[in-house]
């Protein structure tokens, strides 16, 4: 257990490295080095699923919503009361961590179901949109809002916007991984698998539920709000459910739930097939479609286990011993 | 006052009748088809082909009522064969998963095959006057239509032998099958009967207004807020419920704006969710 | 009627019937007795395709019952009465009775007044909604249900668990009469007297395994049988 946690431990590093060397392999191509960033921050979008949904169970269908508020807060009150990026950013993901508490919070009290925290969590999504279109005089509706940097130079250039959203990932890998390897991984474990008998043993259902919300709303919010800087706009369209949502399901199921580096390869893997099946027009929504079905039904365990048990010697076969036998039949 | 009214139970009743096919999936097939609305424009795109292609518009809507039915035969022999192997919520998320994916293919395939394809009928009489009230005539037909089908489906599913048997399968699946009902054809039928359902109600937001390839989702959102209102287990409460949310569009609409509106129903879905999780008139119909 | 050879069924690790075979002939009265966990239900179970044997076959009137689904099962004559009853609680009693004879529904209604000369009590509450009805009606109530399909067999699962003696006597009394009707019953049961007193012949499963069989007159007699299931020293 401790080698494995070594491991875990070093593969982070590892992946921090070799993310480190892309803008040098790309060759500073500002077309790359976008097309990078972005995959950045959906693994990082990834990563705050997989702890909400892989983790705990909670279906939040609102994972554009969440880091569009955070967005959208940090920009409105930049631009409205002439705060700095630095002042407003901490408060958007201050919001979006809230909010995905409260919805946490709430679903768990009223006993809700998966199902119906989808649901409720996909209105809270459509709410979002509309509000975005609907309140023009914040949000400018659909003609989105102009950003500027964050000061101080950092983030107006693509080398240092990558850098940022690695950094980002980076440390969202470390929270990930020393929440996980901690007593509070533990409890995930145990409420994933029978929240009934995890009240019952006395872990604080509740408790750990609303924590990872909110540390994976909080996430988003973080990704989103940097996003808004990073991508020189705003808009609905960025954060809505189609771009976002599912995309990132797809990345997750691929990658793994409740792994390390799912989010990690099912967020580089996506970015590769997005742009192989850009060309294709409408019917990119078809393969994604199909690989979400795909996905659900035949490879549900993700990537990063079929790899652990390639790479690991196949665990020793426990054949069930027939019991001994304690009755033998009537003497003839 | 009186005519925004009597339009909102217009659409409430066309509204109950998208959601009524959702609510019979789920409260009875066990699985929260997002696909709904897909069903509901394929009927749509498939007649309004027939009618380019020289049928009459009668027998052009029955096919593509058909041809929803039909689709969702398919659906339910191949895509679901995994969501039945689980019971409870295990087969309702993965449906829900599934026919997500679903939306999205028939999304993608239908913007790319038929991206300009819309319904949209033309009655001969436009409007006639009741008590007074200027009264569309397609608001007329689609009224009746709906409140037709959806008490031929409740007098189905309460007095004959098969509507009974449906019901038993929800009730008890092995009382079912110690009865000799095979649960997997009544499966098939409800999500067929959920399909058809559909098909009329796109058949019928044709005569209304149109239907188009873009409104595959936005209809099935609509579904499942009607159905969730109305309790998704309930055929009378989806009836009340769409009826109940028509008059909120329609006076919204009018005195708010469109996207107060659309985030008003919403917000009555949410709440019905954390405050009466069974919907106006929950339990099985 | 009924012929199982060599049945073995696990569930999961667990193995609950070590190579069981046990005979019904037409027109028998056959009883299943043991205590708790001794194999009774999942040897029913098996007979009524609710549970999927590891090995061995089960022949119904010569053919192998192989791999059919429950709900064939039935349609083939064998009615299964489960210890759960397995009603459908938000029906009536005459809604119930009539899913019994779902796939069987010529002569319904004669078959209907059959049985509430059978069950007098259940057409008192004919209308009423199944849940709402105490244990020994509900009992009454899933006994007719399954001879709505006109069986040529029925399988019960310990139909006297919660029934006061007086009701078990009435019932067993009906069970009686019905194979006058020519009806063949396989019974398992944990009250061994009135079990024993009913069929013709019994088989005693102990632990998965037949320990013993023969006609309960014999059984009845046999010390084992009295020592650890009549409570006679």
């Amino acid at each position: 257990m401790r080698a494995n946690s070594w491991l875990r431990f070093a593969s982070i590093g590892a992946v921090g490295v070799l993310l480190a060397v892309i803008p040098l392999v790309v060759g500073g191509s500002s077309f790359y080095m976008r097309l990078a960033t972005v995959m950045l921050a959906y693994m990082t979008y990834t990563i705050a699923f997989n702890l909400i949904f892989g983790h705990t169970r909670q279906l939040f269908l609102c994972l554009g919503a969440l880091a569009g508020a955070s967005a959208y807060f940090s920009v409105i009150l930049t631009r409205q009361l002439g705060l700095p990026p630095w002042g407003t950013i901490p408060l958007g993901i201050l919001l979006s961590g809230s909010v995905g508490a409260v919805l946490s919070y709430v679903s768990v009290r009223r006993g809700l179901g998966v199902i119906f925290l989808g649901i409720v969590t996909l209105a809270f999504s459509l709410v979002f949109h509309n509000l975005l279109l609907g309140l023009r005089e914040f949000t400018r509706g659909e003609t989105g809002i102009v950003t500027r940097g964050l000061g101080l130079g950092i983030m107006e250039d693509r080398f240092s916007g990558y850098y940022v959203f690695l950094a980002i990932l980076v440390l969202s890998l470390l929270l990930y991984y020393l929440l996980v390897r901690s007593r509070v991984g533990l409890a995930f474990r145990a409420l994933s698998d029978d929240e009934l008998s995890a009240e019952l043993a006395g872990i604080n259902v509740t408790g750990y539920k609303v924590l990872a919300a909110f540390v994976g709303s909080a996430l988003l919010g973080t990704v989103g709000a940097f996003y808004a800087y990073y991508n020189g706009f705003v808009g609905p369209e960025i954060f809505s459910i189609v771009s976002i949502d599912t995309m990132v399901l797809v990345m997750l199921l691929f990658g793994g739930m409740g792994t390390l580096l799912g989010p990690v390869l099912g967020g580089a893997v996506f970015t590769v097939v997005n742009e192989l099946v850009r060309p294709l027009g409408p019917l990119n929504l078809l393969v994604y479609g199909a690989l979400l079905v795909i996905l659900f039904v035949l490879f549900r365990e993700g990537l990063v286990v079929m790899l652990q048990r390639l790479v690991s010697k196949p665990a020793r076969r426990h054949v069930p011993e027939p019991p001994p036998a304690v009755v033998t039949g009537p003497e003839p | 006052m009186i005519p925004l009214l009597v339009d909102g139970v217009v659409l409430g009743l066309q509204f109950a009748l998208l959601a009524v096919g959702l609510t019979l999936i789920y409260g009875l097939g066990g699985i929260l088809n997002l696909a709904h609305g897909h069903f509901a424009v394929i009927a749509g795109i498939v007649t309004a082909l027939l009618i380019s292609a020289g049928v009459t518009v009668p027998l052009a809507a029955l096919l593509g009522i058909l041809s929803a039915g039909l689709f969702a035969l398919l659906i339910d022999r191949t895509l679901m064969l995994p969501a039945y192997r689980y019971k409870g919520e295990n087969r309702l998320l993965l449906g829900l998963m599934l026919t997500l994916g679903l939306s999205l293919m028939v999304t993608g395939l239908l913007n790319f095959r038929f991206p300009q394809t819309a319904l949209s009928l033309r009655l001969p009489v436009v409007s006639v006057e009741i008590f007074g009230v200027t009264v569309r005539t397609a608001s007329i037909i689609v009224a009746s239509m709906s409140l037709l089908a959806i008490l031929s489906l409740l007098t189905f599913l309460r007095r004959t032998t098969l509507g009974k048997a449906v019901r038993s399968v929800v009730q008890n699946e092995t009382g079912a099958k110690l009865c000799g009902i095979d649960p997997k054809r009544i499966r098939t039928l409800i999500f067929v009967l959920g399909g058809l359902m559909a098909g009329l109600a796109g058949v019928a937001q044709g005569l209304f207004s149109s239907v188009g390839t873009e409104l595959g989702m936005e209809l099935t959102i609509l579904a499942l807020i009607v159905a969730t209102v109305g309790g998704v287990r309930s055929i009378n409460g989806t009836l009340a419920a769409g009826i109940l949310l028509g008059v909120v569009n329609a006076f919204a609409s009018f005195y708010i704006g469109a996207y107060l509106t659309s985030i008003i129903l919403l917000v009555i879905a949410a709440l019905t969710i954390l405050v009466r999780p069974e919907g106006l008139l929950g339990h099985l119909a | 009627m009924i012929k199982v050879e060599g049945l073995e069924v696990s569930y999961g690790q667990t193995r609950a019937l070590w190579n069981v075979s046990i005979d019904v002939e037409r027109g028998e009265a056959v009883a299943v007795v043991g205590s708790n966990g001794a194999g009774k239900t999942t040897l029913l179970n098996a007979i009524a395709g609710m549970a999927t044997p590891q090995k061995g076959q089960i022949f119904y009137d010569g053919r192998p019952l192989a791999g059919l689904s429950s709900h064939r099962i039935v349609r083939q004559g064998i009615a299964y009465v489960p210890a759960e009853r397995e009603l459908f609680p938000q029906m009536t009693v005459l809604e119930n009775l009539e899913l019994g004879a779902y796939f069987n529904p010529q002569g319904k209604s004669s078959l209907l007044k059959f049985m509430f000369t059978l069950f007098p009590r259940l057409e008192e509450r004919k209308r009423q909604l199944a849940g709402t009805l105490s244990g020994g009606e509900q009992q009454m109530l899933a006994i007719a249900r399954g001879l709505m399909s006109r069986p040529k067999v029925l399988l019960l699962d310990e139909p006297s668990t919660g029934l006061a003696p007086l009701l078990v006597l009435e019932m067993y009394r009906q069970f009686h009469q019905l194979r006058e009707d020519g009806l063949t019953i396989l019974v398992a049961e944990q009250q061994v007297p009135t079990a024993l007193s009913f069929a013709d012949r019994a088989y005693v499963l102990e632990n998965g395994w037949v320990r013993l069989s023969g006609k309960s007159k014999d059984l009845l007699d046999d010390p084992m049988v009295q020592r650890t299931y009549l409570g006679v020293a």
